[in-house]
């Protein structure tokens, strides 16, 4: 009987928060739609206007190259050039996904709710309990602020070059890596670590023989799905001057090179596709 | 039972491979003194000491919520947008809807790698090109954020139509279900659940994808941001970054609280 009026309860806490999402969405949609459409004036017949149409025909024109002179895509040196970029973005996300998961190995161990509460560490401590607020705050705070923001404010320490852009990239994906990672270690089986430490295994041996070979897997997958989003987002921080693809594609857009930003947009898409193929397969070995 | 060793290791062999890889992207970068912009280092300490010190004045204050205000808006119209996309696309890219394996396997595949192509291209990419193509407009903004997030969700929704269990969609048809009603009472109520908290996870980045759009003109959080920042008025950055990371941390917690109902 009991259990029975515990469920219902569960049931309708849950039923309501979804009609409230559902009301909250509604209102949201309702609202956004209305602001834009009215004090943003925004409207979709202008948008579809002969005379936007007339520039949209323009400017696809322009980028294959068919208002005259040589399209960049069918230029060697131009080619050559672009190539050089990828290499260089490549880099640039390798860098940065390095920085990552250096900076998510240092912390997540502490990050991670099973640390602070003794289940590694064989005590639990307030100041375990701090360390682990504080550097979820962290995460919190560094995954909040867009890749582009960091790299706005990372380019007025660096010059300009690849270094920025990675540190920019790595501060925002640390964050992200960070709680991913540290959820991993919290939802372990416990049963094995508690069979090493009851035969007398200190911390750091239960990290390296309990904790560690049970995470890799999890967590090489996660490092190569953010090297991915990475990737995609290396040619936005090259937009504010830290190196690579979006630097080019910038100046480029400028100088109204729209057969160059063709050429760029091919490599970048090259790019991205095939690191989304090494990826795969990368995560299909460690399966 | 002998194995090979690359398969007893591999995991060793690719940890190697992953830290062999960062260490050769070290090389890229001249490291010595010349990295910083001279000054570099008292301007990041100034950036941190204005973070314990926000611009919290009432005039900023307004300012703020106007632009988190308007950034949540175009985050809001472009997922309702990307949502329409994906039911759209991902239905088909799952191949449901058509007979025969032939068939079946060219829906996927057409509507699969169309997807893949929307998602490859970065949303401020798609942003500019819109801007370049069509001038400013906040459907250029808008559209920039639907497409690629369309793909993403697309492809998720494909994914999961695929892996709904067959035996309920086979009852469904052998009781008379025509393809669109085994769509509507046998998938998407079975895809619903993961659906909706992968919609919500997006919805977070789309925020920080919005306040972004300021690169090309958009206003809003990120346009304050750049705006201070070139003013070197780093106390007003911060309280922006602050109301930015307020929003997500809500959007957060409703998610959470959801995912939790929609579990129970």
């Amino acid at each position: 009987m009991k259990g029975d009026t515990t469920g219902k309860i569960v049931a309708i806490s849950g039923m309501s928060i979804t009609k409230t999402s559902i009301i909250l969405a509604l209102v949201l949609i309702t609202a956004s739609w209305g602001f834009i459409l009215t004090s943003e004036g925004a409207s979709l017949s202008e948008y579809f206007s002969a005379g936007n149409l007339y520039h949209t025909k323009k400017f696809l024109a322009s980028m294959f190259g068919l208002d005259g002179g040589k399209p960049a895509f069918f230029s060697a040196e131009s080619w050559s050039n672009a190539l050089k970029l990828t290499y260089e973005t490549l880099k640039m996300s390798v860098m940065a996904i390095g920085f990552t998961g250096i900076g998510m190995l240092l912390t997540v161990i502490p990050a991670s709710r099973s640390a602070a509460d003794g289940s590694i560490t064989l005590r639990s401590t307030w100041y375990g309990w701090l360390v682990f607020g504080l550097i979820r705050l962290l995460y919190i705070f560094s995954r909040a602020v867009p890749e582009l923001v960091w790299a706005m404010i990372i380019i007025f320490v660096f010059k300009p070059g690849i270094l920025p852009g990675a540190v920019a990239l790595a501060l925002h994906n640390f964050g992200i890596l960070g709680k991913l990672c540290a959820e991993v270690v919290e939802d372990l089986d416990w049963q094995p670590i508690r069979a090493l430490r009851s035969s007398g295994a200190g911390t750091v041996q239960i990290l390296t023989y309990g904790i560690l070979p049970a995470v890799t897997p999890k967590f090489i997958t996660f490092l190569l799905y953010r090297w991915e989003v990475i990737i995609r987002t290396t040619i936005v921080v090259g937009f504010v001057g830290a190196g690579g693809l979006g630097q080019q594609f910038r100046l480029s857009m400028s100088w109204f090179q729209y057969t160059e930003i063709t050429l760029l947009l091919i490599c970048y898409f090259l790019l991205v596709v095939g690191s989304d193929m090494v990826s795969g397969l990368l995560r299909r070995i460690t399966q | 039972m002998h194995r090979p060793f690359y398969e007893t290791h591999n995991r060793a062999i690719l940890s190697v491979l992953l830290v062999t890889a960062f260490i050769w992207s070290l090389f890229s970068v001249e490291w010595g003194g010349n990295l910083f912009h001279d000054g570099g280092i008292v301007t990041i300490l100034q950036i941190v000491k204005a973070m314990f010190n926000p611009d919290l004045s009432p005039r900023l204050l307004k300012l703020a919520l106007v632009s988190s205000w308007r950034t949540l808006a175009y985050a809001v119209a472009g997922m309702t947008l990307a949502v329409i996309i994906a039911f759209l696309l991902g239905t088909l890219a799952s191949g449901i809807l058509v007979e025969g394996r032939w068939s079946r396997r060219f829906s996927a595949g057409l509507f699969r790698a169309l997807l893949g192509f929307m998602r490859a291209v970065h949303e401020l990419v798609w942003a500019w090109l819109f801007v370049a193509a069509a001038g400013l407009s906040p459907f250029a903004a808008i559209f920039a954020l639907a497409i690629p997030y369309g793909g993403t969700l697309g492809r998720i929704l494909a994914d999961i139509i695929n892996d709904v269990p067959p035996e309920p969609v086979r009852a469904l048809r052998a009781a008379g279900a025509g393809r669109v009603q085994v769509l509507f009472y046998g998938y998407l109520p079975m895809a619903m659940a993961d659906m909706v908290s992968y919609v919500m996870y997006r919805f977070e980045c789309a925020i920080r994808s919005a306040a972004i759009m300021s690169f090309v003109g958009l206003g809003g959080l990120g346009y304050q941001i750049q705006i201070s920042l070139a003013d070197l008025k780093y106390n007003e950055v911060w309280t922006f970054i602050f109301f930015l990371i307020g929003l997500v941390v809500l959007v957060d917690l409703w998610s959470m609280r959801l995912r939790r109902g929609l579990v129970s």
